[in-house]
């Protein structure tokens, strides 16, 4: 659409006249300033001043790609959204996809080309470009990308390569799959991709493997994960890992052990399917466990599925692969979309040797940030200042880009065309939603500068490797998705089983994983994630070192010390946090914190933790130390008790499927309140616990559409945040075992609201259709609403969170993100949860101006969309067929705090086991 | 003998006549003895009003934020504060009244003094609920007024009860102590030596002549207010006690609140009583009108409250006992074991346990230490006041948002400048009004010296 | 002892008495009404315009419909203003030349937008939809007045919250039937008690949720 940048280009000139009169306006309204209306000069056709428009088009995780929806308002992107055709968003989204509208407006990014810290022109880069690279045949030239396995980018590397054909490329990714990539080697004698088919599976067996985790292909398996929930065939989920992880989290049978032992299980597994691996050393409640597992597995032959991961080795890839192919397990093997043959490691070890050995004279590094990626040890920021002619192509002037000599600044996904490829190769496009806000460009187009081609515009380019008709292109765009571009399974059989020696477990072992909210740091900019609560610790800005009870006691450590850990020569601080249900001998913490060049937001947060270790990405460094630092940082969550005090039963209602039998209907009390009006809709919102995985997406999905503001370190550590939702996360015991579960906590929309007797100025009131709304510019700030909320929902601003007192400066900048559809809240106002009101209201005024009734599903909340196990169901309660009208006469239906009484709209299904004794 | 005589005066050694009595009290004004403990004092309060003065720029500046409040503890030092002083502004008008219509004699050598307390301390209190305020700038909108929105405040609001109660009562407190006022603004207006302030003390004696119909009137008048006053001040603090009755939190949503706030209220206002009728009398000579006595009486009433509080406080725990609603009992628990114990048994020690001291009566008739204990019992009434928002708030329904409040420089600030205003307004009290009411002075000396 | 006082002082203490009491009331009173007025309203006030635009010329004597350049009355909350190429497509055949009319033909040729001053204004957390409202049968007229005798275009109505509620309390007083809504001179018939109330019931009018906070703000 070539319309669409000539568009993008008024759109911001008007958006921005809009957004001075706006902030204006909803300042002190004693004197009205003069506003202006900016019509277009030509209005594109399609498009309706002010209505949101979806765009289809991709975000990239580690190089694979979501599809996702991106809503748009007078050309402003404002909101993600998953693409329900794409197989790896199915509609939903994850936390990352979801804060990305964020980063495209970031301060931080760079803006302009820089030699060294002078800004410059392309012109200048080009002729010292061509000086560097004339008469050179790449020899001594280097790339250094991400992973890339988008056909365009592919396509510029190898004209690069045309153009120099000794030019090495190093790929590497930080979060990254080379113990099963070296794994399926073994197995198979080749690298692929396995796709596991989870819906298939009935028995399902977790390897200190987290697949319900974070990573590109979480929203296809969670929603599989969900498919099986309810019902009662539902699926028998063992789990074996040293630290909690989502999917030990909602497992039926989670045993807490060090690698080491979990390496056993897989041995007695394999030796109970008929391999002959030595005697496994397991000591009794993992025995026990085990046992269980492998008649589980062995019952399910052909719906058995075992997972391992990145924890552990490749002998345990390979011999897991052999257990799969015995159990005939639902799982799909694919080439894998990658093509580069070495691992991620080997490529970043290999290159950081170049640099030393001074193999490198040119250095062309884009969209990766290897001074930051790679352990100390490798010394590559010293490596690159050797190099003579050093160019860094990335959206922030980052640890690497400072190193270099040259930067140039990159487009976000969201002003880029381009495409991608998911996990399994699915293939589709990147359009832009707005015309790049600063004069950046793509990679594909920098890459095509430098391999000089006649061709240098990433629409043309793009266009170039799909060659098809208009009309097919069109549909390509709007569809989101390539058709038939996925691989193709393959038959592979397991060669052998692998020799599978004893491993030997030496002291503490320190486990490090992407970080649940920044990943692997190149978000740790972004001020929603960075404010986005981990699952378990509910820690928010920083990482800190979990440690099991026994261990902390062992070592004399409190909850929230802080400690300084020693490990492979290099040390880092941070605070501990102490987790019932970690095994003993492991701790763990996250990469992605510790930036030291990441913007105003990221930098200097937490700790940095992928400087350690001999290698680069390892998941298990052992032999650790730990010991009481005397500096003390500060451990800021958003939840400070995790373990309720004897209240769990009624809070986070658990049930097994037997107990589900003979639950007794419960009736609502009786009450001298008279009951709110009920008008011709009753919305509702039910949330099931027992397919909630924790994932966090509705939190940020909430926060992107209803302009919630980040409250920032400072305030957090007051024990302040805006969040609307937010995800409970609670440990309790049931039965015989720990059980850990999430619930996500809107506002509840009380039918007998305790907040709205007390509100002085009626700005706390209900609605026909049942909600309780907060009327924002009504409210004084008496903050009564709030002290008398038993679920404590709402949401104060103690300081212009979203306008002149805004965290890191970043008020006009959020104002760009901005939902024209919802008020920006100023100071001193109470805010929360309204079942987003402005969708609410649009579609009710789709269907009146119909003159018809909203119909079911027409309305879907922020948080519902995101969701990728559809755990949140919402609804009109008038209509009896209504899917929530269902659920609330469903047997594990319970009630938030059912006896004050307050009738809430907002109610929860029960978290579901199969059985009562869960080890 | 004689010294039981002696105790049966109200008024003490060195006045022989009706002359005495107006020169000590006019001489408070017009010859002042050692005046630099008034510039002193005055020079300590003035900057602490300044600090005041300061903070609350800062808070309209920057908002609410300033202070140590969070998510889950929204309230914080302005509520407590409140209903602190809210308290301390009970005993002057109920004293004043109460003790006229029950006629105790001893009443004259306190209710002018102690009314000007009620009047400042409610308008102390008065200040918070609107620096409390999101949006102080609206306050308005709780008042019901015609304007082009069509909308009016919500009246199930504790809130909107509470500004009407507050209003009430201080313009009704001004009131009966300016109707007590005027004969004295008379004499005043007499015996001012420079013409302008003759004529401003006369402006306000509203032309008082002191004829016998005046007296008649202005005696009647004064009974029906007093009548009228004493239910008054027992539905302020019943009022202000809603602000928490009137919810479901726990620790809140408790019957037990309006009386116990209403006693809570007298006992903090007796003390703050105690502690001004010292300082005047140091400060002004006032040793014949303020004597032992009047200390000793004032401390039976402390004991008594002192006793009535301790069992409000055993109750709570009883009924949170009782009850059985878990988050009932999780609270008190929660009080004695919790991040806040300390202050807790403080509070039980200041308000229960160190006034027991005032069953002996050489403590009672010792002013030194009615006045110490008085100052603890003060300090243990706000420690009550700022743990009833604390507490529950920090500790309600679901553990996940259970949080501890962080006092703030700003909180601490606020709370002694406001301390700082009031005695600021009080030593300009003393050095332009009458601290005693000279006329019933008079009439008490008559009735005690014509037996 | 010479008078403190002539006797006028007891006349003054009077007034002065008096005076607390009729001070506030009068004021609350006097602020209400200048509330109301024009001049707090900003009613009637015509603005300077890039382009002196006629209403009463284009609406009046040409007749022309409402929806030719408010294009998104009938599909968005925004009624909109007319790109410059609507403007052009009669002006680049009629008047071509003429000199109010520059502005717009060098916006045209530049493609730099006309910036209209805005007349009926709202605050922001008013989220007003045109669309609801043509939908339901509320005419234009209702809002913004006789437009098609405006030579100057101006606020017509107080735009405050009572004058919202007015309407959204007993729509019946303003409903007309869809096809009536353009009609700058539509009139109410006779019987227009019955027949809006059967409007109403036509047009699925949910008249209790009309006065929900939620429907406005949010």
């Amino acid at each position: 659409m070539p319309s669409l940048s000539t568009r993008a280009n008024l759109d911001r000139r008007i958006a921005l006249k809009m957004l001075a009169a706006s902030v204006a306006a909803t300042m002190a309204r004693c004197s009205r300033p003069d506003e202006e209306i900016i019509p277009y000069t030509n209005m594109p056709e399609g498009l309706v001043a002010g209505e949101p428009i979806r765009f289809a088009t991709s975000l990239t995780l580690s190089g694979f790609a979501r599809g996702v929806l991106a809503i748009s308002v007078d050309g402003r992107p404002i909101k993600i959204e998953g693409n329900p055709r794409h197989p790896f968003s199915l509609g939903a989204t994850d936390v990352f996809s979801e804060a990305e509208v964020l980063s495209l407006y970031d301060r931080d990014r760079s803006t302009a080309i820089y030699r060294n810290e002078t800004v410059t022109t392309l012109a200048d880069f080009m002729a010292a470009w061509r000086d560097a690279s004339q008469s050179s045949s790449g020899g001594g030239m280097a790339l250094v990308t991400g992973r890339v396995v988008s056909p365009t980018t592919l396509a510029r590397i190898d004209a690069l390569k045309r153009r120099f054909p000794d030019l090495r490329w190093y790929r590497y990714e930080p979060v990254n799959d080379d113990v099963s990539r070296s794994g399926s080697r073994l197995a198979f004698g080749r690298v692929v991709t396995s796709l596991q088919r989870w819906a298939d599976a009935d028995a399902i067996l977790c390897l200190d493997a987290d697949p319900l985790g974070p990573g590109p292909d979480q929203l296809r398996i969670a929603r599989a994960y969900s498919s099986r929930r309810g019902g009662n065939k539902r699926q028998c989920i063992h789990v074996a890992e040293p630290v909690w992880t989502l999917t030990g989290a909602s497992a039926d049978f989670r045993l807490a052990a060090v690698p080491g032992e979990i390496r056993e299980i897989a041995r007695q597994i394999a030796n109970d399917l008929g391999a002959d691996l030595g005697e496994p050393r397991l000591s009794e409640p993992v025995r026990a466990f085990a046992q269980r597992a492998s008649i589980q597995l062995r019952a399910n032959r052909g719906r058995a599925l075992v997972f391992t991961g990145e924890g552990q080795d490749a002998g345990m890839q390979a011999l897991c692969h052999w257990i799969n192919e015995r159990l005939s397990a639902p799982i799909d093997y694919l080439s894998s979309p990658d093509a580069v043959e070495n691992g991620h490691a080997e490529e970043l070890s290999a290159f950081a040797n170049d640099l030393h050995a001074r193999r490198i004279h040119t250095l062309i590094v884009a969209d990766a940030n290897p001074v930051y990626d790679a352990p100390d040890a490798l010394g590559v920021a010293d490596g690159i200042a050797n190099v003579s002619f050093t160019a860094h192509i990335g959206l922030h002037r980052d640890e690497t880009s400072v190193c270099c000599k040259w930067h140039l600044p990159l487009s976000h996904a969201l002003e880029s065309w381009g495409d991608a490829r998911a996990v399994d190769g699915t293939a589709s496009l990147v359009q832009p939603l707005i015309r790049g806000l600063y004069e950046t460009r793509t990679r594909d187009e920098y890459l095509a500068l430098l391999a000089a081609e006649e061709i240098v515009n990433a629409y043309a380019l793009t266009r170039a490797t799909w060659q098809m008709p208009d009309n097919g292109w069109r549909k390509m765009l709007s569809d989101g998705v390539i058709a038939n571009t996925a691989a193709k399974p393959m038959a592979l059989s397991v060669a052998r089983i692998p020799d599978f020696p004893y491993a030997k477990t030496n002291g503490l072992s320190l486990q490090l994983s992407p970080d649940p909210s920044l990943w692997d740091g190149r978000l740790a900019n972004n001020a929603w994630l960075q404010e986005c609560a981990k699952p378990f610790t509910r820690q928010v800005w920083g990482n800190a070192v979990q440690i099991s009870p026994n261990d902390a006691a062992h070592l004399g450590l409190a909850d929230q010390d802080t400690v300084t850990i020693a490990a492979s020569g290099e040390t880092f601080t941070a605070p501990m946090i102490v987790m019932p249900g970690q095994a003993d001998g492991v701790i763990a913490t996250n990469w992605g914190q510790g930036r030291l060049r990441a913007g105003r937001i990221g930098t200097s947060v937490g700790a940095r933790v992928s400087g350690l270790g001999p290698h680069p990405f390892m998941r298990l460094l052992s032999g650790v130390t730990m010991s009481k630092s005397d500096k003390t940082v500060t451990f800021r969550s958003l939840q400070a008790h995790t373990k309720l005090a004897g209240r769990s039963e009624d809070l986070f209602q658990i049930a097994t499927l037997t107990e589900l039998a003979h639950i007794p209907k419960q009736q609502t009390l009786p009450s001298l309140l008279k009951a709110p009006p009920r008008g011709e809709y009753a919305w509702a919102m039910v949330i099931d616990t027992d397919a909630c995985i924790g994932c966090n997406a509705c939190v940020v999905a909430c926060q992107a559409e209803n302009n919630v503001p980040v409250v920032g370190p400072e305030e957090v550590s007051q024990g302040r945040d805006m969040h609307w939702l937010r995800v409970d996360s609670y440990l309790r015991p049931h039965n015989k075992t720990l059980r850990r579960g999430f619930e996500p906590v809107p506002c509840m929309h009380c039918e007998l609201a305790p907040c709205e007797p007390v509100c002085p100025v009626e700005a706390s009131v209900h609605d026909h259709d049942g909600l309780n709304v907060q009327v924002y510019n009504r409210c004084i700030g008496t903050r009564f609403c709030e002290a008398n909320c038993p679920y404590k929902v709402r949401r104060f601003n103690w300081f212009d969170y979203s306008g002149d007192q805004a965290y890191a400066d970043e008020g006009p900048a959020l104002k760009a993100q901005h939902n024209p559809d919802v008020s920006a809240r100023g100071r001193g106002v109470m805010e929360k949860c309204n079942y987003c009101l402005q969708r609410i209201s649009r579609a009710r005024k789709t269907a009146e101006k119909e003159n018809r009734e909203v119909s079911e599903g027409e309305i879907v909340t922020a948080c519902q969309a995101a969701c990728p196990t559809k755990a949140i169901h919402f609804g009109n309660l008038n209509d009896g067929k209504a899917k929530v009208s269902r659920l609330k006469q469903a047997p594990h239906h319970y009630i938030l705090l059912a006896e004050l009484n307050t009738r809430p709209r907002t109610t929860y299904l029960k978290r579901v086991y199969n059985s009562d004794d869960g080890e | 003998m004689r010294e039981k005589e002696g105790d049966a005066r109200w008024i003490g050694e060195g006045i022989t006549s009706l002359e005495d009595i107006n020169a000590r009290i006019m001489a408070a004004i017009f010859a002042p003895a050692h005046t630099w403990r008034w510039w002193v004092a005055l020079a300590f309060s003035g900057s602490l009003t300044l600090l005041m003065i300061v903070t609350v720029t800062w808070l309209f500046a920057h908002g609410i934020g300033i202070f140590g409040n969070n998510t889950t503890i929204v309230w914080g030092f302005p509520i407590a504060n409140y209903v602190w002083w809210l308290g301390i502004g009970h005993a002057g008008t109920l004293i004043s009244a109460l003790l006229l219509l029950t006629r105790q004699k001893w009443r004259g050598s306190l209710n002018r003094f102690a009314e000007t307390m009620t009047l400042f301390a409610a308008s102390m209190a008065g200040l918070f609920p609107i620096f409390h305020l999101g949006r102080p700038y609206y306050l308005y909108w709780i008042v019901p007024y015609p304007n082009v929105q069509d909308v009016w405040p919500q009246w199930r609001s504790a809130l909107v009860w509470d500004f009407w109660a507050v209003g009430t009562y201080i313009t009704f407190s001004a009131l009966f102590w300016y109707a007590g006022l005027i004969p004295d603004l008379a004499m005043l207006r007499e015996r001012a030596n420079s013409r302008f302030v003759r004529r401003l003390y006369g402006a306000f004696a509203l032309g008082w002549r002191g004829s016998a119909r005046h007296w008649q009137v202005h005696d009647r008048l004064y009974r029906y207010m007093a009548a009228l006053a004493v239910p008054l001040v027992v539905s302020v603090h019943s009022i202000v006690s809603l602000d928490f009755a009137a919810s479901l939190e726990p620790g809140w949503s408790d019957t037990i609140y309006p009386p116990y706030f209403v006693v809570g209220a007298l006992y903090s206002g007796f003390a703050m009583v105690v502690v001004l009728a010292a300082a005047l009398r140091w400060g002004c000579s006032f040793q014949p009108f303020i004597t032992v006595r009047h200390f000793e009486v004032i401390a039976r009433v402390l004991l008594t409250a002192s006793i009535i509080m301790g069992v409000s406080y055993a109750s709570e725990w009883f009924w949170g006992w009782y009850g059985g609603e878990r988050s009932e009992r999780h609270l008190v628990i929660f009080l004695f074991a919790g991040p806040y114990a300390p202050l807790y048994y403080c509070q039980l020690l200041f308000n229960v346990v160190v006034p027991q001291a005032l069953w002996f009566t050489r403590v009672r008739r010792s002013i030194a230490a009615v006045v110490v204990i008085s100052i603890i019992i003060n300090i243990g009434m706000w420690l009550e006041r700022i743990l009833i928002v604390w507490a529950t708030l920090s500790h309600d329904y679901l553990p996940s948002s259970w949080r501890i409040f962080l006092p703030t420089f700003w909180d601490w600030a606020l709370l002694f400048g406001s301390l700082g205003a009031f005695m600021f307004l009080f030593l300009l009290f003393v050095r332009i009004l009458p601290a005693l009411p000279a006329h019933e002075l008079r009439k008490l000396w008559i009735e005690e010296n014509s037996a | 002892m010479a008078q403190l006082f002539r006797p006028g002082a007891n006349s003054i203490a009077v007034v002065v008495i008096v005076a607390i009491f009729a001070i506030p009331t009068g004021a609350v009173a006097l602020t209400y009404f200048i509330w109301h007025s024009p001049y707090a309203t900003d009613q009637y006030i015509t603005r300077a315009q890039p382009v002196p635009f006629s209403h009463a010329h284009h609406v009046g004597d040409l007749g022309l419909d409402c929806r030719m350049c408010h294009t998104g009355v009938e599909k968005a909350a925004f009624a909109g203003l007319p790109s410059t190429h609507i403007c052009m497509t009669c002006h680049s055949q009629i008047w071509t030349n003429a000199q109010m009319l520059a502005p717009v033909r060098r916006s045209y040729a530049t493609g730099k937008p006309l910036h209209w001053q805005r007349v009926n204004r709202l605050p922001d957390y008013v989220f007003f939809d045109h669309s609801i409202h043509v939908a339901k049968g509320i005419g234009c007229a209702v809002c913004h007045g006789p437009v098609q005798r405006m030579a100057l275009m101006r606020q017509e109505q107080p735009l405050t919250m009572g004058w919202c509620l007015s309407c959204h309390r007993h729509p019946e007083r303003h409903i007309r039937p869809k096809d009536e809504v353009f009609n700058m001179y539509w009139t109410q018939p006779a019987d227009h008690a019955e027949q809006s109330r059967k409007l109403i019931a036509q047009y699925l009018i949910e008249t209790s949720h009309l006065t929900d906070c939620s429907t406005c703000h949010r």
